[in-house]
């Protein structure tokens, strides 16, 4: 039972992150219509930033700051960062095409992921950073529930995206700008017309993917320790799995979508095997597809005659 | 192009004449004057050329490879320019023809089919794939078409990793099928007719042949009823559907035709590398197909044609540092001619430049001695190498700046006017010293991090592709 | 936080290292006076020396004189050597230290010699197509005499056939795939021993040392991986060993959910692997779930800054270079210069002494072209190699004398057990 229940701990950790770069591409695609390939690099570039705050802070092993002050502040840092590269993205390589066919911003945006990319082996070189959370935060902090440990890491991590999104949600249901976005996703021209600002509405969405991606990079570096330029690809792609299967652009269907990911991922490999975990995870999100076409959440998409 | 109607045709005389302005327009006007065919013929002979003008097998290489991202380029053409469905496991259909091709022509099953039957046989098989892979399109509309195609794309990978211990119950022990991650070595040169093509410039003209059968017969293909449902059906699915047309039919067949070729590609592909091994069929190759397709203008023939021959030769262009650094500046200096004018403006940032270097080479020249000799390399090296100050630590200093210039390469494209002749100077400057300090010390890096600024140059400046037609999406 | 952001980006960027660059950056200038000729004795390339021809040029112990070693011929004047590897995309991690250790070797081999040998650098992103693709670059390229690499055994294979017509010897340091020296490559050499030598050592290390009874062993579905399980796990097996055999793909985030099956019965868990920082990771984890199977590695594990999982074992083709005394002023030449290293930088540094030394020995004797080189290569002997032992190549193209040794990790140290 234990052995169920600590899949269960394994899966919520990866699928509150998977969770939180799908909410990003669910995000933006549901106010442009546009696949952002390029998601995956800024997430990469938020756990670089938290894997330098950790550096100047002296390090894991012995750092200047308390953990309690220095994982908050990494966090921060990361989520303001990858906010303002989404920003920027979105500012030079999106808002030209915004009237262009759908797939000519793809491009652009695989333009954007090989040049991020690039950038971070130029100034980091290849190596694979460490987090060394251990060192910070040992292992042996956490909570007993029975025979089963779980540490405070992982803890902290489902807290923190449950947080992120329950901020999520509130922001895009209570406040204006959160009515706004939701205007300007089901219709832009419309929206404009009725005076919001939709430009600004776009960039608030970018940079809101984008913090909760930089959070994600975060995450990773603290409960998987290894940082390294092309980890934005292979999160991408699951990020962008996810919130297809949760229903693209809808987003307690990110969520859903990508906490459902990470459970399949992990009970996939601790039941059956890891080596066909992918393409379990896959023949699962077939499945769901074949059944309800438009993803979990998603409302079929009704077609104007 | 088929004549729909003779009002239309005359109607756009007036448009194409009109058009040819500039020092070009002769040319350009005689260009368009010859018909197509002709047309075509001309640049493909040119490009016959090839192997007899150069003595670099390398040269010939690239050339195939180009070939081969045209072949891709034009399936993937039909899939996606013409039925407009997001097919992002294509690389699945080139994959499966390579491997089909590999097993039936080397001693991994034993079996040495000739090659005749075996290029039939897996076009055939990759119709048929193309067909089954085909099947979810029908319900799966756009984005979610596009995640189960690139699980087929995925899943192919994995089996083609995982297929090389495979339990058949008629078997003493596990069959190794697809050489697992270490592939299919040892295969058979193709055969046809008699003639065997073993060296690179063998199979340039075999591709080149094929090439041009398959544009011939795409063009026709465009021009037919079929063509014209395709288009109808990218335009407007629904509407397609409510006219009568066999929707679902028209798809499947898009997939089949797509994936014909490239199963055909596929074969060649590992007739040519002698082998076939699982990390051929990334991702990243499916991006660069796309690439292709999309920077030509999907749903154009020539358009996709040039934009594969662009993906595929610059890359390799790039590679050499030398070359790099003439395309780098070449594109500097080209963009400045194009944005500034009138001319007096741009000679007044171009001497601020260089004026401003020495001013800065002068001014380090205390704080840094110069560390390195001059740097190696022709004229053009060595003159920059003067004028561009070098510090002693390149790494940290070239990051900083490098780490400086993308933020103030974008603000300078939002300012306006004099701000912009003023702050252009700075900017050069340090596009030149991140490039002399940092960039040409590693040739790998620099030339993605060039191709990802090239693209989204690109595709900003043109969203539609070298020929595509304009078009806007009304959502 | 703008600015804390730009800063931390930029603090990562050199976390770590030390930048400053030792001495001028290669500078050696050709000395083209050929008034010097090279004291070796000159032989005629058409007949093939019986035994071993000594051209012992390479790094000894002491730092020797930078910059005026004999002059070089002025046939070796432009000559150089290609290398050809994984420098971006998801294997950048190993192919950046390769190409780094190339560099370094050639900075010295140009001081220590007074040439002027450049490094031809292509990327092949692990891809065998584009592999291909550059073989055909290096080919065609004259001035290129011998290639190190490809690092992929994949690689090594689909540009054997190019390489093969021109006789362009190409010299690698990870392609450790047995049948790359089975006959069907003549011109490839390799500087590490393939899997047929490491995997009797582990698994016979693993019973008679460690007495396992139960082995967990798990690829990461690279061609190196698979090669090496399936020959550690049959001779386990005859040994009466119950093994269990999985595999997970190298980019695999988490490992949780494996490590949460391994056994309490399981003895060793066997890795061979080649990043050493997932291995780090998975002993993380495994700690983190309580499991106490002993961790032992294969060679690609061996990599003293990323995987330093107290009481595993890793096993390597050489003796901890950095704690050679003979070495120590190399490494820490190179660790100025470009930082950190795993296991994959010193048999590149190897791979390209070799190509060097005997690019060198041919532009000597006075024949400049591949086939001269390719037999140099076959002959040459650097006593005082990187890896600790004399290296010297065998008729298939394999090293010499391949040992394996094993290391235990004791407090953050790799120390030598066998």
């Amino acid at each position: 039972m234990e052995f169920f229940v600590q899949q269960l701990v394994n899966g919520l950790t990866l699928g509150s992150v998977y969770a939180l770069i799908a909410l990003g591409y669910s995000m933006v695609y549901g106010i442009l219509k546009l696949l952002n390939f390029a998601h995956g690099e800024v997430y990469m570039v938020g756990a670089f930033i938290g894997y330098g705050v950790l550096t100047m802070a002296g390090g894991a092993a012995d750092p200047v700051l308390p953990a309690a002050v220095l994982v908050p502040l990494m966090f921060l840092a990361a989520m303001i960062g990858s906010g303002l590269l989404g920003v920027a993205i979105e500012r030079f390589a999106y808002r030209p095409l915004r009237d262009a066919p759908r797939i000519a911003p793809l491009i652009s945006a695989v333009g954007v992921s090989f040049f991020l990319q690039a950038a971070a082996l130029l100034l980091f070189t290849a190596r694979i950073r460490n987090y060394d959370t251990p060192e910070l935060i040992p292992f042996s902090v956490g909570v007993e529930v029975g025979p089963l440990r779980i540490s405070l890491v992982r803890i902290l991590v489902i807290v923190t995206a449950v947080v992120l999104m329950v901020a999520l949600t509130l922001l895009v249901s209570r406040t204006r700008l959160g009515k706004a976005m939701r205007a300007t996703a089901y219709d832009r021209e419309a929206a404009a017309m009725m005076g919001i600002d939709t430009d600004r509405v776009i960039a608030a969405t970018f940079f809101i993917g984008s913090v909760l991606a930089g959070a994600a990079g975060v995450m990773i570096g603290l409960v998987f320790s290894r940082v390294f330029h092309f980890m934005g690809f292979l999160a991408g792609l699951k990020g962008f799995t996810a919130a297809v299967v949760g229903g693209i652009g809808n987003i307690p269907g990110a969520m859903v979508g990508g906490l459902l990911i990470g459970l399949a991922e992990a009970y996939a490999a601790a039941y059956l095997s890891s080596r066909f975990s992918e393409l379990v995870v896959f023949t699962i999100l077939i499945g769901v597809m074949l059944v309800r076409p438009s993803g979990l959440f998603g409302t079929p998409a009704l077609q104007k005659v | 192009m088929t004549k729909i109607g003779t009002d239309e045709w005359v109607a756009q005389v007036g448009e194409r004449t009109e058009a040819y302005r500039g020092l070009t327009a002769p040319v350009r006007r005689t260009w368009n004057g010859i018909p197509l065919g002709w047309r075509f013929a001309a640049a493909m002979l040119l490009v016959a050329l090839l192997p007899v003008a150069t003595d670099s097998s390398y040269v010939v290489r690239v050339g195939v490879n180009a070939f081969l991202f045209g072949l891709l380029a034009l399936g993937l053409n039909v899939v996606v320019g013409y039925a407009g469905l997001l097919d992002l496991g294509y690389i699945a259909f080139y994959g499966f023809g390579a491997y089909t091709y590999a097993l039936l022509s080397s001693d991994q099953i034993g079996v040495h089919l000739p090659a005749e039957l075996t290029l039939i046989v897996v076009v055939a098989l990759t119709a048929g794939l193309g067909y089954v892979l085909g099947l979810p399109s029908r319900r799966l509309l756009g984005d979610y078409l596009a995640i189960v195609t690139l699980f087929f794309g995925q899943v192919f990978v994995q089996l083609a990793i995982h297929l090389d211990r495979l339990s058949l119950p008629w078997a003493d022990g596990p069959v190794n099928v697809t050489g697992g991650p270490n592939g299919i070595v040892g295969i058979d040169p193709i055969r046809l007719v008699g003639v065997t093509f073993s060296s690179v410039t063998d199979y340039f003209y075999l591709l080149l042949v094929a090439f041009v059968a398959l544009a011939v017969g795409l063009h026709r293909l465009t021009a037919s009823r079929t063509g014209r449902a395709w288009r109808a059906l990218r335009e407007d699915p629904l509407a397609a559907e409510q006219m009568g047309l066999p929707v679902n039919r028209l798809k499947l067949l898009a997939f089949a035709v797509g994936g014909a070729v490239a199963g055909f590609a596929g074969a060649v592909f590992a007739a040519v590398q002698v082998g076939v091994f699982p990390q051929n069929f990334e991702t990243l190759l499916l991006i660069m197909i796309y690439a292709a397709v999309i920077l030509g203008g999907a749903g154009s023939l020539p358009g996709v044609a040039i934009g594969a021959a662009v993906i595929a030769v610059f890359p390799e262009v790039l590679r050499t540092p030398d070359y790099a650094r003439l395309i780098f500046y070449g594109v500097v200096l080209g963009g400045l001619v194009a944005l500034l004018r009138p001319w007096s403006r741009l000679a007044a940032v171009l001497a601020g430049t260089v004026v401003l270097g020495f001013v800065v080479r002068f001014a380090t020249a205390a704080a840094w001695p110069d560390a390195a000799a001059v740097a190696p390399g022709g004229l053009v090296a060595r003159a920059l190498g003067a004028w561009v100050a070098t510090p002693p630590n390149a790494t940290t200093v070239g990051n900083v700046a490098f780490v400086l210039l993308v933020p103030a390469v974008l603000a300078v494209t939002r300012l306006r006017g004099p701000a912009r002749t003023w702050a252009l100077p700075t900017v050069l400057y340090l596009a030149a010293f991140v490039w002399e300090t940092r960039l040409v010390a590693e040739p790998s890096v620099t030339r993605q991090l060039v191709l990802g600024a090239i693209l989204v140059v690109m595709m900003t400046a043109r969203p539609q592709g070298l020929l595509g037609t304009p078009r806007v999406e009304m959502l | 936080m703008l600015v804390l952001a730009v800063l931390a980006l930029a603090a990562a960027g050199c976390g770590g290292e030390d930048d400053a660059t030792t001495g001028d950056t290669g500078a050696a200038t050709a000395t083209t006076d050929a008034a010097t000729t090279a004291a070796e004795t000159p032989e005629t390339p058409t007949e093939p020396t019986a035994g071993a021809e000594e051209t012992t040029t390479g790094p000894t112990t002491e730092a020797e004189d930078t910059g005026d070693g004999q002059a070089a011929p002025a046939d070796c004047d432009g000559l150089s050597v290609g290398i050809a590897g994984p420098f971006t995309g998801d294997a950048a991690s190993i192919g950046q230290e390769q190409l780094n250790w190339a560099r370094f070797a050639l900075e010295r081999f140009n001081a220590d010699n007074g040439t002027n040998f450049a490094l031809v650098e292509a990327d092949t992103q692990l891809d065998p197509a584009q592999a291909t693709t550059v073989a055909q670059q290096f080919v065609s390229n004259g001035d290129i005499l011998a290639v190190v690499g490809p690092a992929g055994s994949q690689e090594a294979e689909a540009v054997g056939p190019i390489f093969e017509p021109d006789n362009l010897a190409y010299i690698g340091m990870s392609a450790t795939r047995t049948s790359l020296t089975g006959g069907d490559y003549p011109t490839f050499f390799r500087v590490v021993p393939n899997d047929d030598a490491q995997g009797p050592t582990d698994a016979t290390y693993m019973v008679d040392e460690l007495g396992a009874q139960n082995v967990f062993i798990i690829d990461d579905q690279t061609s190196y991986s698979t090669g090496l399980a399936d020959i550690v796990q049959p001779l386990l097996e005859e040994a009466g060993v119950t093994v269990t055999r999985d595999s997970v793909p190298q980019d695999q985030t988490d490992f949780s959910a494996l490590v949460s099956r391994i056994s309490d019965d399981t003895d060793i868990v066997f890795l061979p692997w080649q990043l050493a920082a997932s291995a780090q990771l998975f002993s993380q984890q495994m700690e983190e779930q309580g499991k106490t199977a002993t961790i032992f590695g294969s060679d690609g594990l061996f990599s003293p800054d990323d995987f330093s999982a107290e009481g595993a074992y890793v096993s390597s083709f050489a003796p901890d270079i950095t704690a050679l005394p003979e070495q120590a002023e190399l490494v820490e030449a190179y660790t100025e210069q470009y930082g950190e290293f795993g296991t994959f930088g010193p048999p590149t540094y190897a791979a390209t002494q070799v190509a060097l030394t005997a690019v060198l020995a041919a532009c000597e004797a006075g024949d400049v072209s591949r086939e001269a080189v390719l037999e140099q290569v076959g002959d040459v002997t650097i006593t005082d190699s990187i890896l600790g032992a004399p290296l010297t190549f065998d008729a298939n193209g394999d090293v010499e004398g391949a040992q394996f040794y094993i290391f235990r990790i004791e407090g953050g140290e790799y120390v030598l057990v066998e």
